[in-house]
């Protein structure tokens, strides 16, 4: 689904990723640990279409194709989804304008009928429920005075909007209560399906009690140093980056 | 003037509305005098005068004046608009030209809001790319009395607006906005003062332009308060997308306060579409053209808010939205683009 090899990444002069190779299948969830500044979200940026940086090596293929040879919205129709660690406000545009004009593109491009309005609320209420929205999110600013848990609960409606292959998840748990936390786990699991992937990026264990990993990678200083099971997730709690690192 | 009326079949969505027209500032039907609405030809024959009484707040009235000449003058003629005590009234003013001739149309708007009475009024500007608009607004505010006043410019060369507003009595209320989109080589130039002459008014001003291509637009606002105008709450914010390089807006709010006991301010910005909104718009699949529409439809969402008729402003909502798609901005059931 998809593959990365060798995969250098400069910010400026900055080189931030030196080298990441990474596979992910159908089925499979990922998580993605190691200290602030290793290149976490980086990775997860570029892949998305983010262009503030810049691939000086490497490939990364999706569904068959060169990622980087693709437009940030041409990656999400094909289904890849960026989950923000910082979701961004939009005032004046409403959820559910930003969430119709996104499913309708995926639509074209899936070649099926555009919904209707009726069609469109009910989707849309069915999703909320997922994450436990409020109902009087649908006509609020998107991420407008949103709380932080609310907003990274925004981050997982969206997902279950667009139903994506492979979704990366950039530190969706962070700043969130242990409540809030349940409700994006709950909706990752309820999302997931044998077709799609997963590769959640937390500093934390504790995240990955709810959503089990199949595979954990500390990535440091631009490379994954370490990949195992879910039990290195445990290990990086006890002990620490610095034993696994040296 | 039947050929004006057919090619305008548009009606604001409301049964109730009455419209007059005007054809190169020359009234289309007889002096009249209906429910409390007098209407008459203004000075020298041209434009028009409303003198209104009563409650109309459900029966808006809209005044289509158009330009039509096939050897086209420099045109100049005055609207009056005046409400008396305790009148409400909704005027939606849709000026237009009907040919693409190097129109230069001068058009003088005096407001007279008597004591308790509430005017709002829309000023459509939705001529061509080679017009020359301009529109003087003077507006006499009494006791207690409202003003909103929306002015939308979607098309024409160099529109020009220059805004009086004088809160003469005590307790007066007024609320400015405007919106304009320039493209192509168009201008767009305010110039604004509110004086506050008498205390415990308030006026609130929000304008916004969005300028592609090589659009220019400058924006003078002068918020003055008199001596022993106390109690006064005066706001002034002009905000200003630039799509590109080329496009040019110079703003400049200023306040000039001679009473102490006042909560007054201003702000202007100009600023670019926003990189990292672009990136999420774009990260949920939408296209860059149509990111950058919401973008823009994002921004003049809180102008579109202010008018409060929800008949009227989705309808604004669609003819901006179709504007900035480089559309023309026509009603479906209409031959001419107009609201």
């Amino acid at each position: 689904m998809l593959s990365i090899k060798d995969l250098y990444v400069k910010i400026g002069d900055k080189e931030i990723l030196s080298g990441v190779n990474l596979e992910v299948k159908p089925g499979e969830i990922h998580a993605i640990m190691g200290p602030n500044g290793s290149g976490k979200s980086t990775l997860a940026a570029v892949l998305a279409g983010r262009e503030t940086f810049t691939v000086t090596q490497g490939s990364a293929v999706f569904m068959g194709k060169d990622l980087f040879e693709l437009a940030p919205e041409e990656r999400a129709r094909m289904g890849l989804f960026l989950g923000f660690q910082y979701p961004v406000e939009i005032p004046g545009l409403t959820n559910v304008n930003f969430m119709k004009a996104a499913v309708n593109e995926q639509r074209k491009y899936q070649d099926l009928p555009l919904l209707t309005s009726g069609e469109f609320l009910k989707l849309m209420r069915e999703k909320m429920a997922i994450v436990k929205m409020d109902p009087s999110f649908v006509g609020r600013g998107v991420n407008v005075g949103f709380s932080g848990g609310e907003k990274k609960r925004n981050e997982i409606f969206q997902m279950a909007m667009l139903e994506p292959k492979l979704a990366f998840l950039d530190e969706t748990d962070s700043g969130l209560d242990v409540d809030a936390l349940r409700v994006v786990a709950r909706g990752v699991n309820k999302l997931k399906t044998k077709e799609n992937a997963f590769v959640v990026i937390t500093h934390y264990q504790r995240l990955l009690d709810y959503i089990v990993p199949d595979m954990v990678h500390v990535l440091y200083k631009g490379r994954i140093v370490k990949t195992a099971g879910k039990e290195l997730a445990l290990e990086v709690e006890t002990k620490g980056y610095d034993h696994i690192i040296n | 003037m039947p050929e004006v009326r057919r090619v305008f079949r548009c009606t604001v969505p409301n049964e109730n509305i009455r419209q007059v027209f005007l054809v190169d500032g020359i009234l289309q039907e007889e002096e009249n005098e209906r429910n409390g609405i007098v209407l008459q030809r203004g000075t020298n024959q041209m434009g028009l005068k409303l003198h209104i009484s009563g409650d109309h707040s459900q029966e808006p009235i809209q005044v289509i004046s158009v330009r039509n000449e096939d050897l086209p003058r420099p045109l100049e003629f005055s609207n009056r608009w005046e409400l008396a005590p305790g009148a409400v009234a909704q005027i939606i003013v849709c000026d237009h030209t009907m040919q693409e001739y190097l129109y230069k149309t001068f058009r003088y708007s005096q407001i007279k809001v008597g004591d308790g009475a509430h005017l709002d009024i829309l000023f459509m500007q939705n001529e061509h790319h080679r017009s020359n608009y301009r529109l003087d607004i003077d507006a006499q505010l009494n006791e207690l009395s409202g003003l909103d006043c929306h002015i939308l410019s979607l098309y024409g060369g160099v529109i020009q607006n220059t805004l009086h507003v004088n809160m003469q009595r005590p307790g007066a209320v007024c609320n400015l906005d405007g919106l304009y989109l320039a493209d192509g080589e168009q201008e767009v130039l305010y110039d604004i003062t509110v004086r506050h002459d008498s205390p415990g008014c308030d006026s609130r001003q929000l304008f916004k332009g969005i300028l592609d291509n090589h659009a220019r637009a400058s924006f003078d606002g002068t918020i003055h308060v008199a001596p022993g105008a106390q109690k006064t709450e005066a706001y002034q914010a002009n905000h200003n997308l630039l799509l590109t390089h080329d496009a040019r807006i110079t703003t400049k709010p200023q306040l000039e306060i001679y009473a102490d006991d006042v909560k007054c301010s201003h702000g202007a910005t100009i600023g670019r579409l926003d990189e990292l909104e672009l990136f999420y718009l774009r990260s949920r699949g939408i296209p860059l053209a149509e990111a950058r529409m919401l973008q823009q439809m994002a921004f003049v969402q809180d102008v579109l808010d202010r008018v409060r008729n929800d008949a009227i402003r989705s309808r604004l909502e669609r003819m901006v939205e179709s504007r900035l798609r480089g559309e023309f901005t026509k009603c479906s059931h209409c031959t001419m683009h107009c609201c």
